[in-house]
């Protein structure tokens, strides 16, 4: 039993949250600052101090001059080009790195084709993130720095030791992907890995369509369904770190034979391959999960009634899955990402119809429908989000550790 | 919820010689919201908007902006009150950049001379807040640009002018899917921007995909006003079919 916080905790509990203010929202001056965090103008000045000599922040004189009177307050910027994490991103059919800098910058990134419908070597994908990973590095300056590495994984993933414990659509069972990757980088940084579509939720969250909103469901479709539910500001992780498997919500008892082994799911209700079956394209297979599902949502649009008639139905079962969530968590959002934006786009008056037949009518009264305003980024950058948790939370502290990795750190 | 719409029109009537084409409409616009106009072909939609718009006067009824009376007589009028239509034609000039044309008749001077850095500026950050990444720059002639462009260019013009209420008539009745996606979704953003936004849509999903109400024309009268949310398919199209819906309790 502690007594207290510490002045030492409270310094470094207000480092990490200036930065995430400058990181979050972008740069800041110091007024701006001390009045947001309530803090006083010499604290700020103390804590942009260290940051500043830290390499996080730098501060200038605004760029447009000031309305007010007087001598401007300063600016401080977050050091996007000098501090940056490595955002991996595992699609069943793509596979994205980037290199994101502090602020949420996207500096660089790469992304190939990936065939993770089959069994994939865990050592083979470690080799190729790896590689991509390292020619983004190489190209970053000499006095950047990597603070930290996150990787989203359509799989579930056990928090605490990152072991991916069910990855239906990519068959790497139980394996541990951020300690492969973390050695073969040797940057001296942890890659951290989690649920894709729960990142993508962190993501439309921080800096998507669900900025402001604490309460929100986020669903995301690739070749299966996920979410990531955020109550109270925070992702709901449950026990171990496995909640928020809205793809494996029961919505049709007897339906469906999902890849989970369950029937009914509303991933086997509403997923790529049923949305490809009810259209009668099993032509689409060789394309990705978004080409194939615009693809028919392109067909329905032109009038084609099969494709039309599949999309109802896969419209149908999603109003089914978003009345539950909102019967139960009363969100103030819900955001479509990934393939689901275009099913949502394209079967709106179904969702919507069987949202207001089966949502009770108070959770209902406010909530709203929207797709995800980061696109086709969302997992990307949550992953990116993800990775600079650490960094936030104690900067000095894990920049001396980086810069020096064998002395003790300073200045914490 | 007891804010005041910032488009209450009550009880409009308009007949064109002996054609009757609206009687006793009424139709309510909200900041922050998205109405959208439904009805079936002749139902009265495109003449209510330009009602709404200041081409066409007014036989009868209150037009109110913001709770105050006004009449709008032609559209730089209703213009100056923040009233933006884009029609379907969308009335672009092919043969001018897209600066030009967000600022034809409008073009802001510096002196005797216009000042084209701050159009294209401004311009430009329009575009921006619509997250609008595809159309390159803003020097480009909108005739070669693709209907969807075109659509935003309109679009961007229309909210240019720190307007309050932007009406779209059938936005996307011309684009292919991927467009009509990103129209959606600018129409959607516009309203959580704080603006009133009415769209006339044929399209059902798009209807869904995007609106906080519905308003119902059925031969020229109002047969409902609702929230999207609490209502069907199914009931939408049986108010536009048959200006009634049994299950709603609306009986025509």
């Amino acid at each position: 039993m502690k007594a207290g916080p510490s002045q030492e905790d409270i310094r470094r509990h207000n480092l990490g949250t200036l930065l995430r203010y400058v990181h979050v929202r972008g740069p800041a001056s110091r007024a701006t600052l001390a009045e947001s965090l309530g803090l006083n103008r010499s604290t700020i000045m103390a804590l942009t101090a260290d940051l500043t000599a830290a390499g996080l922040v730098r501060e200038e004189l605004p760029r447009s001059p000031g309305r007010r009177a007087g001598r401007p307050s300063l600016v401080v910027r977050p050091e996007s080009t000098r501090v940056y994490v490595l955002a991996f991103d595992v699609g069943v059919d793509r596979i994205a790195v980037a290199r994101v800098g502090l602020g949420g910058v996207v500096l660089d990134r790469r992304e190939s084709p990936h065939e993770g419908r089959g069994p994939v070597e865990p050592a083979e994908l470690v080799a190729t993130l790896a590689g991509m990973a390292r020619s983004l590095v190489r190209k970053a300056g000499r006095d950047a720095v990597c603070v930290g590495a996150a990787l989203a994984f359509p799989g579930i993933v056990r928090r605490g030791d990152d072991v991916i414990r069910f990855g239906p659509n990519l068959r790497v069972g139980d394996v541990r992907l951020g300690e492969m990757l973390s050695r073969r980088l040797a940057l001296g940084v942890p890659v951290a890995v989690a649920n894709d579509a729960n990142l993508g939720a962190i993501a439309e969250h921080e800096r998507g369509a669900g900025v402001g909103y604490d309460d929100m469901v986020y669903l995301h479709g690739d070749v299966g369904v996920g979410g990531g539910i955020i109550v109270g500001g925070r992702l709901l992780g449950g026990q171990d770190g496995y909640g928020g498997e809205i793809g494996h919500m029961g919505v049709n008892p007897g339906g469906r034979t999902c890849s989970c082994g369950a029937r009914g799911c509303l991933e086997s209700e509403v997923g790529e391959r049923t949305l490809l079956t009810l259209a009668g394209r099993a032509d689409l297979t060789g394309m990705t999960s978004r080409e194939a599902v615009r693809a028919i949502v392109d067909a329905a649009d032109r009038g084609d009634v099969v494709a039309r008639d599949a999309l109802h139905q896969v419209g149908t079962w999603l109003g089914h899955g978003v009345a539950n969530l909102v019967n139960i968590f009363n969100p103030g959002l819900v955001v479509f990402g990934g393939t689901l934006r275009d099913v949502y786009l394209g079967s709106a008056a179904q969702v919507r119809s069987v949202l207001a037949t089966e949502g009770m009518a108070a959770p209902r009264e406010r909530v709203r429908l929207r797709t995800a305003q980061l696109g086709d980024d969302t997992t990307l950058v949550g992953a990116a989000e993800f990775a600079f948790a650490d960094v936030l939370d104690d900067p000095l502290h894990v920049l001396a550790r980086l810069r020096d990795p064998e002395g003790e750190p300073v200045g914490s | 919820m007891s804010q005041t719409p910032v488009l209450d029109l009550r009880g409009i009537d308009k007949s064109f010689g002996p054609v009757r084409v609206l009687q006793q409409v009424d139709f309510t616009a909200y900041a922050g919201e998205v109405t959208a106009l439904v009805g079936d072909n002749g139902a009265g939609k495109t003449t209510l908007v330009k009602c709404i718009g200041g081409i066409h006067s007014l036989d009868g009824g209150d037009y109110l902006f913001d709770g105050r009376p006004v009449r709008p007589s032609s559209p730089r009028e209703a213009a100056g009150l923040g009233i933006e239509v884009v029609h379907q034609d969308l009335a672009l000039a092919d043969n001018l950049d897209i600066v030009q044309n967000m600022f034809l008749g409008r073009e802001r001077r510096r002196g005797i001379v216009l000042d084209e850095t701050a159009m294209e500026e401004l311009a430009r950050r329009t575009l921006a807040e619509l997250s609008v990444r595809t159309i390159g720059s803003v020097r480009r002639k909108v005739s070669e640009l693709s209907g969807g462009q075109r659509q935003t260019v309109a679009i961007a013009r229309a909210v240019l002018w720190d307007s309050r209420v932007v009406v779209l008539d059938e936005p996307s009745a011309a684009l292919g899917v991927a467009q009509t996606q990103q129209v959606l979704e600018i129409v959607r953003r516009l309203a959580d921007q704080g603006l009133a936004v009415v769209l006339i849509s044929h399209n059902m999903n798009d209807v869904f995909a995007v609106s906080d109400r519905v308003a119902a024309l059925y031969l020229g009268r109002t047969v409902a006003q609702v929230r999207t949310a609490d209502v069907t398919h199914a009931q939408v199209v049986e108010l536009i079919t048959a200006g009634r819906s049994e299950s709603l309790g609306i009986r025509g």
